[in-house]
C-alpha cells in the first residue's frame, strides 16, 4: 500500500511536467505532432476552429453566425491572435483555418511544407489625420509620408505637403506620428505602399509587420488599431493608418482620410470604386493565390487580399470536408456585400474567386 | 491538510458513523507520516525541475540565434526581424531571413534601467509610507491608508499601463517633463511624446510601491517597543529613532522587500509594453525618449516573430537574458542581505 502511494504521488509530481513536454513538443512541427494534432483539433468534423487576423476577425465573426444558422451540425471558433499567430497555428495543426492579412512568404512556405493560401476577401488601409481645421481629404504620396515617417517633415504647413494640396490652408501644427506597437498586417502594408511609391525614401529592409521605426520627434507607438484611433482622435496633428473596418468610427472621432497617390501619381480617396478599380489593373491571382495590391497604376493604392491559412491534409477526411464546405460558402454567399459592406470589404474579382475555389478544393482529410 | 482529513476512501456501508471507519493501512501510512514525507518532497522537486525544464528549453531554443548573432547579441544596438518576403539565406548552416539582426543591448539595458528608476522613486517613498503607517498616522487613518496600499497591489498592470498610455504619459509630456527640463537640463532637452524611459520607470514604481511598503510596514510593525523607547529616552527624535534604530533593525527585510519589488519590475510586461513608445534598437540615453525592454519587445512582437524559427530563437534568448537578470538580482540581494543581517542589531554598535 505505501508503495502504491508512493507511486501516486511521484506521478502526481510527474504530471505536470509531462504536460509541459507534450506543449512544447507540439511546438515543432514534426511528424509525431499529428498525434497530438487529433486531440486538439476535433476529428468529427463537427467542429472548425479558426485564429489569426484582427482585421479579418470582426467578418468572420459575421460569417460565423450566419453560416452556423446554416448548417447547424457544425461549431465553428474563432480568436483574434493576430495573422502570424494563425499562420503559425495552422502549420503546427491547432486549428483549421489561420486568418492572415498577408500571404504567405517562401519563408513560411519552407518552414511548413503543406500550406495553402486562399483569398477571401479584398480589405484596404487607410491614412487618416487630425489636423485643426482640415476636413477636407489631403492628398498624400509614398515620398512625403516617408518624410514625414523619417521626421524630415515635421509641420503640416511643409512646403511638400502644401505643393500635393493647392488651395487647401494647412495650419502650423507639429505632426505626430502614429505607428503600431504590435506587430500587424496594417504596419505591413502602410510599409510596402511606401516603399513602392519611393524606394530611395523608404528601403526595402523596412517593411514587415514589426520593423524598427526612424525616430520622429514626439512619434507615438500604440496598440492595435483601435488604441491608434483613441489616441488620434485625442491628437492634435497626428498622422495614422487604420484598416478599412475602421473608416466609419475613424470619421465619428473627427479623423480625416487621405487620399493617396496611385502608380501614376494621380489621388483616390478609398471608396468601392477606387478599390474595384484597383483590383482590376492587377493581373489575376496566380495559381498560389499569392498577390500582392500594393501601388496599383490606378485606383486605391493599398488594398490587400485576407487569406486563409489552411494544411492542404487535414487531420480527418470529415474535418476536410467540413472545413471545405465552410470555405466554399464564404467565397460565394460569404463574399456579398451583405457581409462585407459593414467592414468596408469588397468582394473578389472572378478569376481570384476561380483560383480561391480551386486552393479549396486541394484541401483533404 | 490531506493528514486532518481520513475519511478519504468512500463510505460504503452506512448505518455507522464514519468517525472509526477509516481503518488500518491508510491511517497507518497517514500516521508514519510517508504520506507527508512524499508530499514535501513532490512539493520541493516539482518547483526546481518546472525551473530547470524551463531553463533547459529556453537555452536549447535559443542556440540558433545566439549561434546566429554571437557576442553581437548583447552588445549590438539593431534589432530586426529581417525581411519576411525575403528569400531566406544560409550563412555558417544557419537558415535565416535577409538582414535579420538581433542586437539586445537596448532592450537589456531598456528593462535595467526602467527598473532603476522604479526603485529610485519607490523605495523612499515606500520607506517613508511605511513608517507613517505604523509610527505617525492616527491608527484609522493609518488602516484606511494600509488598506488602500493593498488595493493598489491589486490593480492588474493592464489597468495601470492603460491609464499611462491614456492619461499619465501625455501629463507627463506636457507638464512634468518640460519642469525636470529646466531643473536638471543634462538628463534630456526635449519633452517627447510621454510614451518612454521617465513614464515606464514611474508606472512601474507605482506598481512596486505597494509591494515594498506593505511588506516594510510589516517589518517595521515587528520592532519592538524596547529598543525604540530606549532611543526615545536617550533623547533621539522621531527621525533619528527610526534612523538609527527601527530601520538598521529590520534591513535585510526591507532588502527582501526591494528585491521582490525589484522582481517584479523587471519581469513587468504588459503596463510596460504599453507605455515604452517600443523603439525597437534605441538605447535607453533619453529620460523622455521612447524606448524598449526584453519583455516589451517579446509581447508586442511575437506575433511577427512566430512564423520564422530564428526570430522566435531570437525571444528564446531575450527570455533567457530576462531570466539571468532577475536571478543574479536575486543573488546580489541574498549577498546584500548576509552582509546588512550580520549588523542589523544596532545593539554595540554605537550611535
Amino acid at each position: 500500500m505505501a508503495k502504491k502511494i508512493r507511486l501516486a504521488y511521484t506521478a502526481a509530481a510527474l504530471i505536470p511536467l509531462t504536460v509541459l513536454a507534450a506543449a512544447c513538443g507540439s511546438s515543432s512541427p514534426t511528424p509525431s505532432s499529428s498525434s497530438s494534432t487529433s486531440s486538439t483539433a476535433s476529428s468529427s468534423g463537427k467542429t472548425i476552429s479558426e485564429t489569426g487576423s484582427t482585421l479579418l476577425f470582426p467578418l468572420f465573426g459575421a460569417w460565423q453566425t450566419a453560416y452556423s444558422a446554416a448548417d447547424t451540425s457544425v461549431t465553428i471558433t474563432s480568436g483574434a491572435t493576430g495573422s502570424g499567430t494563425g499562420i503559425a497555428d495552422a502549420a503546427n495543426g491547432l486549428v483549421n483555418i489561420g486568418a492572415s492579412d498577408a500571404y504567405l512568404s517562401s519563408s513560411d512556405m519552407s518552414q511548413y511544407p503543406g500550406l495553402v493560401n486562399i483569398p477571401l476577401t479584398v480589405a484596404a488601409l487607410d491614412v487618416n489625420y487630425n489636423v485643426t481645421g482640415v476636413k477636407k481629404p489631403l492628398n498624400l504620396n509614398g515620398t512625403v509620408l516617408a518624410q514625414i515617417y523619417t521626421g524630415k517633415i515635421t509641420m503640416w504647413n511643409d512646403s511638400a505637403i502644401a505643393k500635393l494640396n493647392p488651395g487647401v490652408s494647412l495650419p502650423a501644427e507639429k505632426i505626430v506620428t502614429m505607428h503600431r506597437a504590435d506587430s500587424s498586417g496594417s504596419t505591413f502594408l502602410f510599409t510596402s505602399y511606401l516603399n513602392a511609391q519611393d524606394p530611395s525614401a523608404w528601403a526595402s529592409s523596412d517593411i514587415g509587420t514589426t520593423i524598427t521605426w526612424p525616430s520622429a520627434p514626439g512619434a507615438l507607438a500604440e496598440t492595435g488599431s483601435g488604441g491608434m484611433l483613441t489616441a488620434c482622435g485625442s491628437t492634435k496633428g497626428c498622422i495614422a493608418y487604420l484598416g478599412i473596418s475602421y473608416l466609419t468610427k475613424a470619421q465619428a472621432a473627427g479623423l480625416g482620410t487621405a487620399s493617396l497617390a496611385d502608380k501614376s501619381g494621380k489621388f483616390e480617396a478609398p471608396t468601392t470604386k477606387t478599390i474595384n478599380s484597383a483590383l482590376s489593373s492587377f493581373p489575376a491571382a496566380p495559381a498560389s493565390g499569392a498577390e500582392s495590391l500594393i501601388n496599383s497604376s490606378a485606383g486605391y493604392p493599398i488594398i490587400n487580399y485576407e487569406y486563409a491559412i489552411v494544411k492542404k491534409s487535414q487531420p480527418s477526411a470529415a474535418e476536410a470536408a467540413a472545413v471545405k464546405k465552410f470555405l466554399s460558402w464564404v467565397l460565394t454567399t460569404g463574399n456579398s456585400s451583405t457581409y462585407l459592406s459593414a467592414v468596408g470589404f469588397e468582394s473578389m474579382p472572378a478569376s481570384t474567386q476561380t483560383v480561391a475555389k480551386n486552393l479549396v478544393s486541394s484541401i483533404s482529410g | 491538510m490531506a493528514a486532518s482529513v481520513p475519511t478519504a476512501q468512500p463510505d460504503g456501508g452506512a448505518g455507522f458513523p464514519p468517525l472509526r471507519r477509516p481503518g488500518g493501512a491508510l491511517r497507518a501510512i497517514i500516521r508514519n507520516g510517508s504520506v507527508i514525507r512524499w508530499l514535501g518532497l513532490a512539493g520541493a522537486v516539482v518547483p526546481v525541475l518546472m525551473l530547470a525544464f524551463v531553463l533547459v528549453t529556453l537555452i536549447l531554443k535559443s542556440i540558433p540565434a545566439l549561434r546566429y548573432s554571437g557576442w553581437h547579441f548583447f552588445t549590438g544596438t539593431t534589432w530586426n526581424f529581417g525581411a519576411q518576403y525575403g528569400t531566406p539565406v544560409t550563412s555558417d548552416g544557419l537558415t535565416h531571413l535577409p538582414g535579420e539582426a538581433f542586437g539586445a543591448l537596448p532592450a537589456i539595458l531598456g528593462t535595467l534601467a526602467t527598473s532603476a528608476i522604479a526603485l529610485i522613486i519607490a523605495v523612499p517613498v515606500s520607506i517613508g509610507a511605511a513608517l507613517a503607517i505604523v509610527e505617525r498616522l492616527p491608527r484609522r487613518v493609518a488602516s484606511v491608508v494600509g488598506g488602500l496600499l493593498e488595493l493598489l497591489a491589486g490593480i492588474p498592470s493592464v489597468l495601470i499601463g492603460l491609464w499611462g498610455a491614456l492619461t499619465f504619459g501625455p501629463f507627463i509630456a506636457h507638464d512634468i517633463s518640460p519642469v525636470i527640463i529646466k531643473i536638471l537640463p543634462f538628463l534630456g532637452s526635449t519633452a517627447g511624446s510621454g510614451q518612454g524611459l521617465l513614464t515606464s520607470g514611474l508606472i512601474l514604481a507605482v506598481m512596486i510601491i505597494p509591494i515594498i511598503a506593505s511588506t516594510t510596514r510589516d517589518l517595521i510593525r515587528g520592532v519592538p517597543l524596547l529598543p525604540r523607547e530606549g532611543a526615545i529616552a536617550l533623547g533621539m527624535s522621531d527621525a533619528e529613532t527610526a534612523r538609527r534604530v527601527t530601520l538598521p533593525w529590520v534591513g535585510s527585510g526591507i532588502i527582501g522587500a526591494i528585491v521582490l519589488g525589484l522582481g517584479r519590475a523587471l519581469g513587468e510586461t504588459i503596463a510596460v509594453a504599453m507605455t515604452c513608445g517600443v523603439a525597437l534598437g534605441t538605447l535607453p540615453t533619453n529620460l523622455y525618449g521612447s524606448m524598449i525592454t526584453i519583455a516589451a519587445n517579446i509581447v508586442n512582437n511575437l506575433d511577427t516573430a512566430i512564423t520564422d524559427k530564428m526570430d522566435v530563437s531570437s525571444f528564446a534568448a531575450l527570455a533567457l537574458m530576462l531570466m539571468v537578470i532577475t536571478l543574479a538580482a536575486n543573488v546580489a540581494a541574498r549577498l546584500l542581505v548576509r552582509r546588512v543581517s550580520g549588523t542589523a542589531l544596532p545593539v554595540g554598535r554605537g550611535l
